[in-house]
């Protein structure tokens, strides 16, 4: 698994998909751990009940249905599809409400899901998704083709309740990808993940949400930075280092 | 068994600038069926060849490139500069039996002057950087390759610079492409692949003035390219996400629930 995950991180992650099939037909036992621990971009089905789109993830898959968190259901219809405590339930539809907010005020649109289920250790595990394609509101100038699409993982494991006070671990990916095609530039294509975790014991005075909302909210602005430095800084820097820009050059000149 | 055989050889393919030797060594990790590991060796040529592998021959201190241009077949390829031809181990990426080599074209004379602009042409711009200018496909042109590597392995990142021309001899026009692999793997795996083709049109058959061409085409796709990364971080990636609300404050998260947080006391807090 190792060196699988290793090749992973060598590979163009455009196209990941393509790498990740290429590993299951060489590790065919592994398929489960493979699909649980390669993120892929995300896709989404439209809820029948509600009309709204969901996301699809590991974590609200059963067999090969996936439970929507607008209805409970599952798409495309599973009996005794596995289903989260009535009072997690709750708690999950009121964090999918408020993280439509969430995303609504920083994203200006996309699509979120938030999915919850009990762990072993009488606390429980929260996945918060959001994704936003860029293509379809970006404004392209005229024969410039372009695409960006941003999708956020996030898992919260959330430990039990002691004297007012739990433990989450926030593990945060976000897979963005960026591309144009022009006559000027030719086809360019930057994209990626990146990838941090965080632990922190908070009072549960304000609730769950509350502090699960925070520390997505500053890991989200973190990683936001980071990719800003490594996808517009780190790589061109390393364009600028292959190929000083002429301004550098002529000041090398006199030496040689 | 094919399926198994593609799947490593496109891991090879894919392998980021100066990362193969870790590439392979997750493959051989993940098989040990000697049948999918002898389908590398295509493998391994097709990815030096094209991605104009660099190699020290015995004795020498200048880089000599590998590529379709330079090859005699039976793993040998040639080198102009220095008259010579080598053996080249696709998999361990080293040369040996250096033996010396007359370059037949009836443009010798061209490619001389040509190689020798090339160079100096490189070690202008590029900082680490080969080339190689070779006669291909039957002596009908003339083949001009350069390639730039940067390996910082110890700061998670690598990255290539690669051009190629092919030039008529006496023709007007030369065509090619320049491509940029970049890799940055620190607490993840972010890749710049770029590719933009070529059209030159030649006002002289001079080496100088080709090459002039060749350094204003690169200077302009460096400008391009900057450009590139300039709409793109303003454009698409500041549509994508904000770094602030549109209200300019971070969200008040006991309030944004707080009509529900008051009135459905179930709501998780009890655990």
């Amino acid at each position: 698994m190792e060196a699988a995950l290793g090749l992973m991180r060598r590979m163009p992650p455009k196209h990941s998909e393509t790498a990740l099939s290429a590993l299951l037909s060489l590790l065919p036992h592994h398929s489960s751990d493979l699909l649980s621990q390669v993120d892929q971009p995300l896709q989404v089905l439209c809820d029948i009940d509600s009309g709204k789109e969901f996301i699809l993830c590991e974590y609200n898959r059963d067999a090969d249905s996936y439970r929507s968190p607008w209805s409970s259901k599952y798409h495309p219809p599973l009996e005794d599809g596995t289903q989260p405590s009535s009072e997690l339930r709750k708690l999950e539809i009121e964090a999918n409400e408020i993280f439509a907010i969430y995303r609504d005020q920083y994203y200006e649109g996309g699509i979120s899901s938030v999915y919850m289920w009990e762990d072993d250790n009488e606390g429980f595990v929260a996945c918060f998704l959001i994704k936003k394609d860029g293509s379809k509101t970006a404004h392209g100038r005229r024969g410039y083709l372009e695409e960006g699409a941003w999708d956020a993982i996030h898992v919260i494991e959330v430990g039990p309740e002691e004297d007012g006070t739990a433990h989450y671990c926030l593990t945060s990916t976000v897979m963005l990808s960026l591309t144009t095609d022009d006559e000027l530039s030719g086809t360019f294509s930057l994209s990626g993940s990146i990838r941090r975790q965080m632990n922190m014991d908070l009072s549960t005075a304000e609730g769950h949400l509350c502090n699960m909302g925070r520390m997505i909210e500053e890991m989200e602005s973190k990683l936001r930075n980071s990719l800003d430095q490594v996808y517009f800084g780190k790589t061109k820097e390393m364009v600028c280092t292959l190929r000083p820009p002429a301004e550098i050059t002529q000041m090398r000149m006199p030496e040689s | 068994m094919a399926s198994k055989s593609n799947a490593v050889a496109s891991f090879v393919e894919a392998a980021p600038p100066g990362e193969l030797s870790n590439v392979i060594t997750d493959i051989k990790a993940l098989t040990s069926d000697s049948q999918v590991l002898k389908s590398l060796d295509p493998a391994y040529k097709k990815y030096n060849e094209e991605q104009f592998t660099t190699v020290k021959l015995p004795g020498s201190s200048e880089s000599v490139v590998v590529s379709e241009y330079n090859a005699l077949g039976v793993g040998r390829y040639f080198d102009t500069t220095s008259s010579s031809s080598f053996a080249f181990d696709h998999a361990t990426q080293k040369a040996s039996s250096v033996q010396s080599h007359t370059v037949e074209s009836q443009h010798l004379d061209l490619i001389k002057s040509l190689s020798k602009a090339l160079s100096t042409h490189a070690s202008e711009h590029y900082p680490s950087s080969s080339v190689g200018v070779y006669p291909a496909e039957n002596d009908s042109v003339i083949a001009l390759v350069v390639v730039a590597n940067k390996y910082s392995p110890n700061n998670f990142w690598n990255g290539r610079w690669r051009s190629q021309y092919l030039l008529k001899p006496n023709g007007s026009s030369m065509s090619g492409s320049i491509k940029v692999d970049v890799h940055y793997y620190e607490d993840g795996n972010v890749r710049l692949l770029t590719s933009k083709p070529v059209s030159i049109s030649l006002s002289s058959t001079s080496a100088s003035d080709i090459i002039r061409q060749i350094a204003s085409t690169e200077k302009k796709y460096q400008e391009d390219l900057n450009r590139a990364f300039t709409n793109m971080n303003e454009g698409a990636f500041k549509g994508l996400r904000r770094q602030l609300p549109v209200t300019r404050q971070k969200v008040e998260w006991d309030k944004i629930g707080g009509y529900r947080l008051g009135q459905d006391i179930g709501g998780g807090r009890s655990r």
